[in-house]
């Protein structure tokens, strides 16, 4: 059997000339725009806006799951005033057991 | 690898990395080094060099991303080729269809061998990429880790996590195939 050893260790292609100076300024290139990018990403956005999002989420599951046919119950609080967020502890209050227990679910599962 | 490359300590590349105010001079030194190596480690797994550029640009946005979980217990070069190798495999894994795996893209690899060889390649070269293009992956980056890049048993096991005795059946078969292949097609 031919032995590969006398063949050497040479490859039959080439590398394009200059090919690593452009590689490096492209790579940094790309670092510079991921630094300017994480700031943006790391923005912080105000708990509050979780909360009306996700208090308007389970309000509007709530009211088709739990009552298909009762939209317009006022014993709960109605879409639009659980979106303005005004006093939002009133509104958790206003929600039964089974509807906290559902959201506390749904928070686990997307994560706060 | 030109004499100012070698004289670059690992160190000093880990520490400039590390250091925001340095990350630029710490990657412009890192592609200096170990630019070259990757680009043919890449190169001789994914043959085409439009996917080696592909795949060691992204090596290095990782290296970059990734910096801080460097750990120092391990060798740079080791961690570099490890992310380098992880690269290649994504990247070969994007050419498969969904019933196949990396391993069944070696004809199309032996084939682009000969396509992305320079006109005046050396037959016998042609050849001896061509053999390792039809390796099962796991025997070619066992090979080529061993014969071009020559490194220990120890350094391979650090890259691709397998067990000094199984790397070296690995390079025992791969070499074995490789025999075969260029007694078969030599003239």
């Amino acid at each position: 059997m031919k032995d590969f050893e006398n063949i050497g260790r040479e490859m039959p292609y080439r590398m394009p000339e200059h090919f690593m100076d452009d590689m490096t300024e492209r790579v940094l290139a790309e670092i510079r725009k991921e630094q300017q990018v994480q700031p943006a990403v790391r923005r912080k956005v105000s708990p509050m806006r979780y909360i009306c999002a996700a208090a308007a989420g389970v309000a509007a599951v709530v009211m088709l799951v739990a009552h298909p046919f009762s939209m317009n119950d006022n014993a709960f609080p109605d879409y639009e005033s659980i979106s303005q967020c005004d006093n939002i502890d009133e509104v958790f209050q206003k929600m039964s057991t089974d509807d906290l227990g559902l959201y506390s679910m749904m928070s686990n599962y997307y994560g706060d | 690898m030109s004499e100012m490359s070698v004289s670059i300590s690992d160190e000093q590349i880990v520490s400039r990395l590390l250091d925001d105010i340095h990350v630029e001079e710490g990657v412009r030194l890192l592609m200096r080094k170990y630019g070259e190596p990757l680009y043919w480690h890449l190169r001789r797994m994914v043959v085409s060099h439009d996917d080696a550029e592909d795949a060691l640009q992204e090596t290095m946005i990782n290296v970059y991303k990734y910096r801080s979980t460097y750990s120092r217990e391990y060798q740079l070069s080791s961690w570099l080729y490890k992310i380098a190798t992880n690269e290649a495999l994504k990247l070969l894994k994007q050419k498969t269809s969904e019933f196949q795996s990396v391993d069944d893209l070696g004809d199309s690899l032996k084939d682009s061998v000969r396509s992305e060889a320079s006109p005046d390649a050396d037959e016998a070269l042609i050849l001896l990429q061509e053999a390792i293009a039809l390796l099962p992956t796991k025997q070619k980056l066992v090979f080529n880790l061993r014969y071009y890049e020559e490194k220990s048993y120890e350094e391979i096991h650090d890259i691709l996590g397998d067990s000094v005795n199984t790397l070296k059946t690995n390079y025992h078969y791969a070499a074995n195939k490789i025999k075969e292949y260029i007694t078969e097609h030599s003239l």
